[in-house]
């Protein structure tokens, strides 16, 4: 059973089919809202078989290990995140208290591991991108937990299946916590480096930032950790605020409202140089995210 | 790449020759600390093509075409340049009616000119939507020009001695219906470039050169009117239409990448204006006037005013079929030095906007040739050049 979770539902490969059908999906939104034609439906994947065909490059200067291991760690960490959250609608696979705060470091790891990737090699390009990932990574992180924590405090659970499905029975989140919905959204693009927070891989300057040396496999397995990370961050999204999600039409459906609420959002910005991110996180993310904690906390002490 | 990293403390990002934020090749060092230019430096010269050696063996009609070759966006004003020239040489009088249709093909050329660079810039800021709607509506223009000339970007209108086409009622309607829904365009992205918050925060105040600083560096055209300094060469020394319809000089002094994207767009409304007025009055008469094969012996300067500034043609006839010399400067070329100073200090992400906001255009001012190998820098001339080139082959053995 366990070994089904693992490789087949709700982790392993049916993750990966649906990550390409949403990235697909997300291009073909941008595109639309872009007034392009945008890709066809399975250019996600062929993408990815051609470049898991392709001959992989190891620059010189690289630890080799590290260079080949951490897109693997970090696709792996994302698969695993998937164990905890309620994919499809269906309630999460594996439970325990506390398993919102691993999925979120799980999540992490991915950007981590980007990071990481980045600064393994001797590429400028790479070098700078890896700064700007990392530092992206601790401008949202804090708020977008803190966004997270709102829910959790409201039930007074560190457990997701929990948090889903008191969502599911109660007003929807976002009705009363409109603030943490915004900043968990924001946030959750902020964390697959989409536009307009997309500093950290920005073509024109620093061509793919610290994806730049990676070609063939290991470029295939970052981006594929990028697209299930879209789904296991929209399905936590929308469990939390959208009244959780109990079947597979509402996961559908709730994913898919915001999935075209970001894509609008991602054609509608300038690119924000990494310093504006910085400030935009700390100045006003952090502080909108801590502000509505306060909320809920009065209130709670307050009933 | 690596003992440059470790052996002094420069952290030197290249861009280009290859690079996804350059259309065409050219090479630019940014020396950062974190994320902030500490140092610049250009290298140009990838695309030098011998056009001004080339123009010596060739007539000067035959020369008309390889200089409308020159650039690929402005290459009317390329034509008209050497055109007006040779004309001017040959002492003929050309008819109003081809002078007034040149002068609406230059400003349909700008139009699409500005509105290619909207895009382009927009894209190196990051806003490919502003990017995606403005190549869209300028598709309008080319779709104009195409119907006007028969083709989308080398439209071939110029002849010495006048036009090749007559623009007709129906096609004259056709320029008045786009311009109108481009005017309506224009003034949405106007709105956009100057109220969008997050296009604002990577332009307002970003490259800023006051007007002294622009005056010393050389700027010309609506990056010299960015920064206040009043400069247009339809004005200060009219050709082809522009003594009978004059233009109304757009400036700004702000002198930052917001000031650019204003003046450019508020220069496609004055184009627009133009264009109009010239239709409504268009003169009769003849398209073109006979020239002498062989042009009487002399030398002239012209300059004219490409989208992107002032152009420079200085033309030298011995009095044969073939010019002598002729010697182009390309307003590219004078913006170069206004990049490389506004770069330090700015962050590394302002780079790509801070080269597209001159509007640079690579392969039309490519002239000089120079090898840099270690710290010499050496200058050739075209003999040695050539015998360079010969020894270079030979070691190779790919020559026979």
């Amino acid at each position: 059973m366990s070994l089904i979770h693992l490789l087949l539902f709700p982790g392993g490969l049916f993750l990966l089919l649906v990550g390409l059908l949403y990235q697909w999906l997300d291009r073909k939104l941008v595109a639309r809202y872009q007034n392009r034609i945008g890709p066809r439906l399975f250019q996600p994947l062929a993408d990815t078989v051609k470049l898991l065909a392709k001959e992989e490059i190891v620059p010189h200067g690289v630890h080799r290990g590290l260079f080949v291991i951490l897109p693997v760690i970090g696709l792996a960490s994302a698969l695993t995140a998937a164990l905890y959250v309620p994919m499809v609608g269906f309630a999460p696979a594996y439970s325990f208290n506390g398993d919102l705060i691993v999925t979120v470091y799980l999540l992490s790891v991915l950007t981590l591991a980007l990071g990481l990737a980045g600064a393994n090699t001797l590429d400028r390009f790479s070098l700078v991108g890896a700064t700007r990932t990392l530092t992206q990574l601790f401008s949202y992180e804090a708020p977008f937990l803190l966004a997270l924590l709102g829910p959790s405090l409201i039930v007074g659970t560190w457990q997701i299946g929990e948090i889903n499905a008191y969502a599911a029975k109660n007003l929807w989140l976002i009705v009363t916590q409109p603030i943490g919905f915004v900043v968990a959204l924001v946030g959750l693009m902020g964390k697959l480096e989409l536009p307009p927070f997309d500093a950290p891989e920005a073509e024109t300057e620093i061509v793919s930032g610290a994806m730049t040396e990676y070609s063939g496999r290991g470029y295939a397995i970052f981006r594929l950790g990028k697209d299930v990370e879209l789904v296991i961050g929209l399905t936590l999204v929308a469990a939390f605020y959208l009244g959780g999600l109990s079947n597979p039409l509402e996961f559908i459906l709730k994913t898919l409202a915001i999935l075209l609420v970001m894509a609008g959002l991602q054609s509608l910005f300038a690119r924000l140089r990494i310093d504006q991110t910085v400030g935009l996180w700390w100045r006003l993310g952090a502080l909108l995210a801590l502000i509505q904690l306060l909320i809920i906390l009065v209130v709670k002490v307050a009933l | 790449m690596e003992s440059e990293i470790k052996t002094d403390n420069r952290f030197v990002v290249p861009i280009g020759p290859q690079h996804p934020a350059l259309k065409e090749p050219g090479h630019f060092e940014f020396d950062v600390d974190g994320e902030v230019v500490t140092g610049a430096s250009i290298r140009l010269g990838f695309v030098h093509r011998g056009i001004e050696k080339l123009a010596e063996q060739r007539n000067y009609i035959q020369d008309l075409y390889l200089f409308e070759r020159i650039c690929g966006i402005c290459s009317h004003i390329h034509a008209t340049a050497f055109a007006v020239a040779v004309e001017k040489l040959a002492g003929v009088v050309v008819p109003p009616r081809a002078q007034a249709i040149r002068t609406i093909v230059a400003e349909l050329e700008r139009i699409h000119s500005h509105m290619l660079w909207l895009g382009v810039a927009a894209h190196e800021g990051g806003f490919d939507t502003l990017f995606m709607y403005s190549w869209r509506d300028r598709e309008t223009v080319m779709d104009l020009l195409e119907t006007i000339a028969g083709n989308r970007v080398n439209y071939s209108a110029n002849l010495i001695g006048g036009v090749k086409f007559d623009i007709d009622d129906s096609q004259r309607d056709a320029i008045l219906r786009g311009i109108d829904f481009l005017d309506q365009r224009a003034r949405y992205y106007l709105k956009v470039v100057e109220s969008d918050e997050t296009f604002l925060g990577r332009t307002r105040g970003v490259g800023k050169m006051t007007r002294g600083e622009a005056e010393i560096l050389g700027a010309v055209g609506p990056t010299a009117r960015a920064s206040g300094v009043a400069r247009d060469v339809r004005l200060e020394a009219p050709y082809i239409g522009y003594a009978d319809y004059p233009v109304v000089l757009v400036l700004d002094d702000r002198g930052d990448l917001e000031a650019r994207f204003s003046v450019r767009i508020l220069e496609l409304f004055e184009s627009f204006r133009l264009i109009r007025e010239i239709l409504s009055r268009m003169p009769k008469g003849e398209l073109s006037t006979r020239v002498p094969r062989r042009i009487p012996e002399g030398e002239i300067v012209l300059r004219v005013e490409a989208p992107r500034g002032e152009l420079y043609y200085y033309v030298k006839s011995n009095g044969s079929e073939m010019p002598e010399r002729v010697k182009v400067r390309t307003p590219s070329l004078c913006n170069w030095a206004s990049v490389a100073s506004l770069a330090v200090g700015h962050k590394l992400a302002d780079m790509p906007m801070l080269l597209a906001g001159i509007d640079p255009c690579f392969s039309c001012n490519d002239r000089l040739v120079t090898l840099r190998r270690q710290d010499t820098a050496q200058t050739m001339t075209w003999e040695d050049l050539r015998q360079y080139g010969i020894q270079y082959y030979r070691g190779k053995r790919v020559c026979p």
